[in-house]
Parts: structure tokens; sequence; C-alpha cells
């Protein structure tokens, strides 16, 4: 997902990057907030940005035939939210962009709104809505991740198609054109990334369920449920 | 009792299909050769702007590893970090757990 440096014009740089700044400034002051509310919560904060290193460091093969990686972030935007995952993303994009040549300082800002912003918050809003249902919550942590995912991607490809629409059916056919890369390449590393992170999920609750009870995360009832079944 | 393993079975299935859904494509589809598909987007961007990839120039300077080892060196660094993170605090976790049963 990431868009290269150079390869998009400036002034969709400093559009992306206007977006980009409030949120990452908002993560900021949420992390300050939960932080200082609890301490338990940054070994939490320190698994789930764990997840976004890992697993955006995997470039993996698809049915496409070409490779793509998964982007991690549904961990973290279930225990804390769309705007602090933003910050955890923000500072893996850094880091590729300066030591991988993967993405780059101007294009920060938007690949930070697709993986960092966009992702997480489609993953917030199925979260914030399947929650209080009485669906398994593994099932939910599934679905955040997935669809965060592949979130992304269909982010990416509509930023590439605003910058570069096509001569002939414009935006519309651009975008299809860059979904057919970035979106079905993604489809199979999404659905394992949703199956694994579910996994990693049902250890976080069989370990530490009184930090995700404190946060909010998901009911006592619901812990106790995932706990006794799965 | 009830199965407890559900989800390390759905995991273990999901990445053994993933597998042989590589190995299928790999076997039949001919001229596929697994770029990463950042820079097949990079190639689609070249052709929608009728510019030569070669001409797209970073508009900050920005370092390149010299190499593809180099480069690999980097991701792992980086799969590294995540992976010390994820088992130091399990391993603090269990180790809380432990402490715990033990009084």
């Amino acid at each position: 997902m990431h868009i290269m440096e150079g390869f998009l014009p400036w002034q969709w740089c400093v559009v992306w990057w206007i977006i980009a700044l409030p949120c990452l400034m908002l993560g900021i002051w949420q992390l300050k907030k939960v932080l200082a509310a609890d301490r338990e919560a940054l070994p939490l904060l320190g698994v789930t940005g764990g997840f976004v290193f890992i697993l955006s460091s995997l470039k993996l093969p698809s049915v496409t035939g070409s490779c793509s990686h998964p982007t991690g972030t549904g961990l973290s935007t279930i225990s804390f939210g769309p705007w602090i995952t933003a910050l955890i993303c923000a500072i893996v994009l850094l880091f590729q962009s300066m030591f991988l040549a993967h993405g780059g300082l101007s294009v920060l800002g938007a690949n930070i709104v697709s993986m960092g912003i966009v992702g997480p918050l489609v993953g917030y809003a199925i979260y914030r809505l399947l929650k209080n249902t009485s669906l398994n919550i593994y099932i939910t942590v599934f679905l955040v991740s997935a669809l965060a995912d592949m979130a992304t991607y269909v982010t990416t490809s509509l930023e590439l198609a605003l910058a570069y629409p096509a001569q002939a059916g414009g935006v519309a056919n651009s975008f299809a054109m860059f979904m057919t890369i970035f979106a079905v390449t993604q489809v199979p590393l999404a659905i394992v990334e949703g199956v694994i992170l579910a996994l990693v999920f049902k250890y976080i609750v069989a370990l530490k369920p009184d930090i995700l009870i404190r946060l909010g995360v998901f009911s006592e009832k619901q812990i106790e449920a995932a706990r006794s079944e799965f | 009792m009830a199965f407890r393993y559900t989800l390390e079975l759905l995991a273990g299935i999901a990445v053994i299909g993933f597998c042989a859904l590589f190995l299928y494509t790999s076997a039949t589809m001919s001229g596929a050769e697994f770029a990463g598909s950042d820079n097949i987007g990079s190639g689609l961007i070249a052709k929608l702007s009728g510019t030569p990839v070669e001409n797209f120039q970073p508009l900050i300077p920005q370092w390149v590893p010299p190499s593809g080892e180099i480069e690999a060196c980097l991701f792992a660094l980086q799969a590294a970090v995540g992976g010390i993170l994820v088992g130091g605090v399990f391993g603090f976790w269990l180790g809380q757990a432990h402490g715990k049963n033990m009084r």
C-alpha cells in the first residue's frame, strides 16, 4: 500500500498531510490520557504495536502473481481506537520511509491516511457496530482485522486514482485499475490476517482479561464467554 | 469436554490454504513474477501519467538501501522489533499469571 516517494504530486502530498496531522495529534493526546489512567495498558500497547511492526514487514505472495503485506492494525484498533493506531502506524511507516525506501517523507501523510487512519476507522466502525451484539468476540476481531486491512488498500487505490485519473473514464476507471493491483491481491492476505489476529486476541483474553475489561474493549460477560469457548 | 482449540485449527487451515493457493498460482500462472504490488502500482502511475518510472524523482531526498540483501536485513530488523515487543509482553504476562498461581 506504500505510495513511493516522488510518485504523488506535491499538492496531493500536502492534502494528505493536512488530513493526517490532526489525527496524529489526537492520537498523542489519547495515548497520554490512556496511559495516565492505567499504566498497565502499556504492555498491551506493546503487543498491539508489535503486531503492526511484524505483519507490515511480511511481503507475502498472493493469487494475482504479485506480493503484498498485511497491516496488522486490527488489534490496536479494537484495544485503543483509530487515533492511537494512527500514531503506531506513523512510527512504522516513518521507519520504512527512512530506512527501507518504502514510501517516503513527502508521501508519508498519504500512507498514514490509508494504513493508519481510514483502515482503522473502518475497523473501528465495525467493532462499534458488533461490540454489543451476541456475536462471538473472536469473529468481531476477525472482521475488524480483515476489513481494516482491505480498507487500507482501497484507500491507497483511491488516493492514486484521484492524483492520476485515466484519460478515458477518469477517476472511476483509474480507481478500478488500482483496485485490481492493490485490493484483489489483498483479499487472501486479509483473511489470513484476520484469523491470525483473532488467535492472538484469544491469548490476550487468556492471559490478561482484566486490562481488556478495564479499557472497556469488551464486557466482563463477553470476555468470560470467550474464555469458556474456543 | 468442549474442544478448546478451534481458533488454532482455523489458523492452521488458513495458513495451509494460503500456502496451497500460492503453490497453485505459481505453478499455473505464466509470467507471475511475484513482484511487490507497490512497484506494480508505480508502473501503472507511469502508464497513466505518460511519464517513465525512472523520471519520477523524490520530492524529499531519500536514503535507499544499497542492495536487496541490506533491504531484507532491515525488514528482518523491523519484524524483530515487533517480535521482541510481542514476546517480551506475553512472557511478562505469563510470568505474572504463574506468580499469581504460586501465591
